[in-house]
C-alpha cells in the first residue's frame, strides 16, 4: 500500500510517462473547429466521499468567443451535462468573471482565449472501483461576428484511491486561477432604488473608496429581464460607495425583490492595475428613489462640470458681494466712487481694473497655497471636514465673532487688514489694487463656508482647475466694480454712502447669530447635548477675551496681563475642539460599519522596528502593507491571506504576520514602500529565514500561491 | 452644515446635468403598447410595403439570417414555415425581414431570398430587403430571428424570442412554448397577450460595421 501511495505521489509530482490508465487522470480532448475542450480536474486521484473540482477548459479561437450565464444581448451560455455514476453528484458551473463583447453595436457577456468552468463533484462515501469516469456532453455558442454552435463529448477517468492527491503543478495553476477568477462574495452591502421614471439604480454602501483610483466600474446583471444590457454605464463613485443608473430590461414582470449580477472595477494599485470582481445581490430599496440626474452620473464628464464650476464659482463670487464681512470694503468704495465721481472716466476705468488685479491675485495665491497643500498632504479627504464636529464648531465661532464684528463690539484692524487699509488708503492705481486685496482678506471670514464648498469640488481636480475655479471666484466678487467702473450709467444708479450703511450693517450681525445658533445645533447632532456647553462656553471665553482686547487704553500698564488673559480664554475656547475630537473618535468607532477600517485580527501591527527584530531572530516574516480604500487588498485579504487553510500554514509556519495601515499614509510605511520602489499599496514581502532580503509578492495573490511560500519554507527546513 | 453640502452638491449636479447628453443606443427597442415604428421597405419581387398601410391587419416581423443556426433551427424543422401557414390562413401579414448588413452573413440579394423560400418551402407574406439594417435598428432587433407582432390598430403587442427553449437544438421545439403562436392566437381573439416581452435569442443581428 505504502510502495502504491509513494508511486501515486511521484506520479503526481512528476510528468505523465506510459502508465497503466487506471494509475493516472486520463481526460480526452476534442477540437472542434473553433475551441479545444477538455475536462479536468484538481486532484490527481479521488478519495470516496471527499469532493473536489474539476472543470470544463475551453480553448477559444483567438478573436472567437464563448458565453456567461447572462450571454447579452445574443448568444447561448455553455452547458454541460454529465453523465455520472451513481451516487456521484456536479455542482452547478462556477462562472469566472465575463467581459464585454460588442459586436456590431449587440453587447454579448462571455469569455475568450483560455477559460475554465469550474464544477463541484462530490463523490459518495461508499464509492468502489478503481476509477471515477466522469462524462459530459458540452454545448456551447462560439462566436466571431458569425456564431457557430458546437459540441463535445467528453470524459475524464481518475484513479480511486485511499487518499486524494493534488493534481500536477501545471493543472493546479489552472485551478488557482480560474478560482482567481470567480467573482469574490460582496464584501459591502447593496441595494436598488427605482427612479419615478421607472429606471433602476444600483448602490453599493463600499464606503471610503478614493474615486480616482477606480475606473472601469460595471454591473453585469445574472439574468435577462430586470435590467437592459448596456453598452456602457455611467457610475459614480464617491466616498459614500458606488452609484450605477441602471436601464430598466426588456421583462415586463414587475422588479425582482433581489437584483443579482457581477460588479467589476479596475483598480489603480501602487504596482499597476487589478480587475476585480463581486458577486452582488441588491435587495430593492423602496426608500430609495434615485433622482433624475443620477442617471449622468458624475465619472467621466469632468471636461463640462468644470465649465459649470466655473459659473458657479462666478455666482459664488457675486454672492460674496453681499456677504455682510465685505461692507466695510464696499464703504471704502462707495466713498471712492463718490470722491471720483467728477473725474476723467479713464481714471475710474483704471481704479476698477487695478481693484479687480488686486482680487485676483489675491485668489491666485489663495489657490497657490491649496495646490501646495494638497501637494504636501496628498489626497485630501474634503467632504471629511463636513463631517467633523471640530469643522461645526469653528464655523460656529466664526459665524458669532463676524456677527460681534457687525454689531460693533469690535472694528476689523487687526494688523493684516491695517496693513492693507494703509496701503488702500493710498490714492490712485496702488490704492485700488490694495483695496482689491483688502476685500478678499476682510472677505474670507464669512466666505469659508461658501469657498469650502468651491474649494471642496475644486480639490477634487487637477491643479490648473483649482486654479480656474479660485479665479472665476475672485472676478465674480470684482465684477460689480468692475462694471461700475466701466459703466457711467451705473454710478449714478449708487445709493449715497450715509448712516443707513452702519445700520444695515448692525442689522446684518442677526442673521450672523442665527447661523451661529443653528451651527451649533448640527454640532449636537454629531456630538449629543455635550457638545452645546463647549461651544455656547467657548463663545463667552471669546466675547471675553474680545471685551478684554478693549477696555482701557493701549498704554495702561496691565495692557499686557490683559492680552495674555485673553489668549489664554481664546486657547480654552479651541481647547474644546480637542475634546470634541475624542467624543467624535469613539463614536465613529462604535458605530462601525464596513468602513470602519483595516483588521487587525490574527495579525500584529507592523513597525519596521518589530520587522527587523523579527527578521533577525531568523523568524520567517510576512508584511502585508493594506488600507481601508484598497479594493485589491481587500481581496486578497479574503481569498488568500485569511483563508482558513492560509490561516493554518502561517501558523504551522510559525510566521510572524505583520500589517501596515496605510489608510492615512503613514510616514513609516511610506519610507518603506519608497525603498522597495513602489508609490502604494497593496505590497506584500514575505522573508525568509536567513534570507539577504525580502521577497516581494504579485499584488494579485492567490491562496495556492501563499501555501506553496509556506511549503517551500518548510521544505527548506527539513 | 447641510446646507453647505447643499451647495456643494448642487454645483455637481449642475454639473451633472449639463453633461447629460444621450448617448446613441443601439438596442432600445420601441415600447409594447405604443404605436409601432413606422417603416417602408422594398420586398424580394420589388414590391414596396409599408407599415401604414397594413392598418386593419395583424403584422408579424421575422428578423431573419439564414446562416444563422438559430435560423436554420426553426427552417429546418419546419416550424417557422408552419406558423408562417398557419398565420396566413388566420389574415395575418407575416413579414421576414433579411436585415443583414452588406457583406455580413446573411445578407441576400432578390433572387437569393427568393430562392431561398423556394427551396426552403417558407410561405412569408413577403421577405423584406433591409439591408441596411433600418427596420432592425427601428425595432431594436438584437437578434435573428427576433420576433414582433403589430395589432390591428398598429400598436406593438409582442416582441422577444419565437419560443420558451434558448438552444440550438431542433428537438427542443416540441417541449417549448410557442410565445409567436400564443400571442397571435390572443392578439385575434382580441384578449391581451398574456406574455408580451421574452427573451430573444440567437445569433447577433448583423448590422453593418462602419454603420454603428
Amino acid at each position: 500500500m505504502q510502495r502504491f501511495l509513494a508511486l501515486l505521489l511521484w506520479l503526481a509530482a512528476g510528468p505523465v510517462f506510459a502508465q497503466s490508465p487506471s494509475q493516472v487522470p486520463v481526460s480526452s480532448v476534442v477540437q472542434t473547429d473553433n475551441v479545444r475542450a477538455e475536462l479536468i480536474s484538481d486532484v490527481a486521484s479521488v478519495k470516496a466521499g471527499e469532493p473536489f473540482w474539476a472543470g470544463l477548459r475551453q480553448t477559444i479561437r483567438p478573436k472567437w468567443h464563448t458565453y456567461w450565464k447572462n450571454p447579452g444581448e445574443s448568444g447561448l451560455p455553455t452547458e454541460i451535462r454529465w453523465t455520472l455514476p451513481a451516487g456521484v453528484t456536479a455542482g452547478p458551473i462556477v462562472w469566472p468573471t465575463p467581459h464585454m463583447f460588442d459586436i456590431g453595436g449587440i453587447i454579448n457577456y462571455g469569455f475568450s482565449d483560455d477559460i475554465l468552468l469550474l464544477v463541484r463533484i462530490t463523490p459518495p462515501a461508499d464509492l468502489s472501483g478503481d476509477t471515477l469516469k466522469l462524462a459530459a456532453e458540452a454545448n456551447w455558442l462560439v462566436c466571431e461576428d458569425i456564431c457557430i454552435p458546437e459540441d463535445a463529448k467528453l470524459e475524464l477517468a481518475l484513479p480511486l484511491a485511499a487518499t486524494a492527491t493534488p493534481a500536477d503543478p501545471k493543472t493546479r495553476a489552472l485551478f488557482d486561477t480560474a478560482r482567481r477568477n470567480v467573482p469574490m462574495e460582496s464584501p459591502w452591502p447593496a441595494r436598488y432604488g427605482i427612479s419615478k421614471s421607472g429606471e433602476p439604480t444600483l448602490a453599493v454602501e463600499a464606503k471610503g473608496l478614493k474615486a480616482d483610483t477606480i475606473r472601469d466600474v460595471y454591473f453585469f446583471p445574472a439574468e435577462w429581464g430586470p435590467v437592459a444590457t448596456m453598452a456602457k454605464q455611467k457610475a459614480s463613485v464617491t466616498a459614500d460607495g458606488i452609484q450605477i443608473p441602471l436601464k430598466r430590461g426588456d421583462a415586463k414582470a414587475s422588479m425582482p425583490e433581489h437584483l443579482t449580477g457581477t460588479l467589476v472595477l479596475t483598480e489603480k494599485t501602487g504596482n499597476g492595475e487589478v480587475r476585480q470582481a463581486f458577486d452582488i445581490s441588491a435587495k430593492l430599496d423602496p426608500a430609495f428613489v434615485p433622482t433624475q440626474a443620477s442617471l449622468a452620473g458624475t465619472a467621466g464628464v469632468e471636461q463640462l462640470s468644470l465649465v459649470q464650476a466655473l459659473l458657479f464659482a462666478l455666482l459664488g463670487g457675486l454672492i460674496l458681494n453681499l456677504m455682510p464681512c465685505v461692507f466695510p470694503v464696499l464703504a471704502m468704495k462707495a466713498a471712492a466712487f463718490a470722491r471720483l465721481a467728477g473725474h476723467a472716466q479713464a481714471e475710474m476705468r483704471r481704479d476698477g481694473l487695478a481693484y479687480t488685479a488686486g482680487v485676483l491675485v489675491s485668489f491666485g495665491a489663495m489657490a497657490a497655497i491649496v495646490v501646495a497643500i494638497r501637494a504636501s498632504v496628498g489626497e485630501v479627504n474634503w467632504g471629511f471636514q463636513f463631517q467633523s464636529p471640530v469643522f461645526s464648531l469653528l464655523i460656529a465661532y466664526l459665524f458669532f465673532v463676524v456677527g460681534l464684528n457687525l454689531s460693533g463690539v469690535f472694528e476689523v484692524d487687526g494688523r493684516l487688514a491695517g496693513v492693507g487699509q494703509g496701503l488702500a488708503a493710498r490714492s490712485g492705481t496702488t490704492g485700488a489694487f490694495f483695496t482689491g486685496v483688502l476685500a478678499v482678506i476682510v472677505a474670507t471670514p464669512c466666505t469659508a463656508p461658501f469657498m469650502a464648498a468651491a474649494l471642496g469640488f475644486a480639490l477634487s481636480q487637477p491643479a490648473p482647475a483649482t486654479v480656474a475655479v479660485l479665479l472665476a471666484m475672485g472676478l465674480g466678487l470684482a465684477l460689480p466694480y468692475l462694471a461700475l467702473s466701466m459703466t457711467p450709467m451705473l454710478q449714478r444708479l449708487m445709493p449715497r454712502p450715509g448712516a443707513w450703511m452702519d445700520r444695515l450693517r448692525q442689522f446684518l450681525a442677526f442673521p450672523m447669530y442665527a447661523s451661529a445658533v443653528w451651527m451649533i445645533w448640527v454640532l449636537t447632532q454629531q456630538t449629543g447635548a455635550d457638545g452645546v456647553v463647549y461651544a455656547l462656553g467657548g463663545m463667552i471665553l471669546i466675547a471675553f477675551a474680545i471685551w478684554l482686547l478693549r477696555v482701557g487704553s493701549d498704554a495702561s500698564p496691565a495692557v499686557w496681563l490683559r492680552r495674555g488673559v485673553a489668549a489664554a480664554a481664546v486657547l480654552l475656547a479651541f481647547a474644546a475642539t480637542l475634546k470634541l475630537e475624542n467624543g467624535s473618535a469613539t463614536a465613529a468607532s462604535t458605530s462601525g460599519g464596513p468602513a470602519s477600517g483595516v483588521s487587525f485580527e490574527g495579525w500584529e501591527r507592523f513597525s519596521r522596528a518589530r520587522m527587523d527584530e523579527a527578521v533577525a531572530a531568523g523568524k520567517p516574516v510576512f508584511v502585508d502593507f493594506t488600507a481601508a480604500w484598497c479594493i485589491t487588498c481587500l481581496v486578497n485579504e479574503r481569498v488568500a491571506l485569511d483563508t482558513p487553510a492560509s490561516r493554518r500554514a502561517f501558523e504551522q509556519a510559525g510566521v510572524v504576520k505583520l500589517k501596515g495601515d496605510w489608510t492615512n499614509r503613514d510616514a513609516e510605511i511610506t519610507a518603506v514602500l519608497k525603498e522597495l520602489g513602489r508609490a502604494g499599496v497593496p505590497l506584500y514581502l514575505f522573508w525568509a529565514p536567513g534570507a539577504p532580503g525580502p521577497k516581494i509578492l504579485p499584488q494579485v495573490l492567490t491562496e495556492g500561491m501563499i501555501l506553496s511560500e509556506l511549503a517551500s519554507l518548510q521544505q527548506a527546513r527539513r | 452644515m447641510s446646507n453647505l453640502f447643499v451647495a456643494r452638491r448642487s454645483l455637481m449636479l449642475g454639473g451633472a446635468a449639463l453633461a447629460f447628453a444621450p448617448v446613441a443606443a443601439v438596442a432600445a427597442g420601441p415600447d409594447l403598447g405604443k404605436p409601432a415604428p413606422p417603416f417602408t421597405a422594398v420586398d424580394s419581387n420589388g414590391k414596396t410595403w409599408s407599415l401604414a398601410d397594413l392598418k386593419g391587419k395583424v403584422v408579424v416581423i421575422e428578423t431573419t439570417n439564414h446562416d444563422c443556426p438559430y435560423v436554420r433551427k426553426h427552417y429546418n424543422s419546419q416550424n417557422m414555415q408552419t406558423q408562417q401557414r398557419e398565420a396566413a390562413a388566420k389574415g395575418v401579414v407575416w413579414l421576414s425581414s433579411a436585415s443583414s448588413a452588406v457583406g455580413e452573413e446573411g445578407h441576400v440579394t432578390a433572387p437569393q431570398a427568393n430562392e431561398l423560400t423556394k427551396s426552403r418551402g417558407a410561405a412569408p407574406a413577403a421577405v423584406l430587403l433591409d439591408p441596411q439594417s433600418k427596420i432592425a435598428r427601428a425595432y431594436g432587433a438584437t437578434v435573428t430571428p427576433h420576433m414582433y407582432i403589430i395589432d390591428a390598430s398598429g400598436v406593438l403587442v409582442y416582441r422577444g424570442g419565437i419560443d420558451s427553449i434558448p438552444s440550438s437544438n431542433a428537438a427542443d421545439i416540441p417541449k417549448a412554448k410557442q410565445y409567436v403562436r400564443i400571442a397571435l392566437d390572443e392578439v385575434l381573439a382580441g384578449k391581451p397577450v398574456t406574455e408580451a416581452s421574452t427573451r430573444p435569442y440567437g445569433c447577433s443581428l448583423k448590422y453593418g460595421r462602419s454603420a454603428s
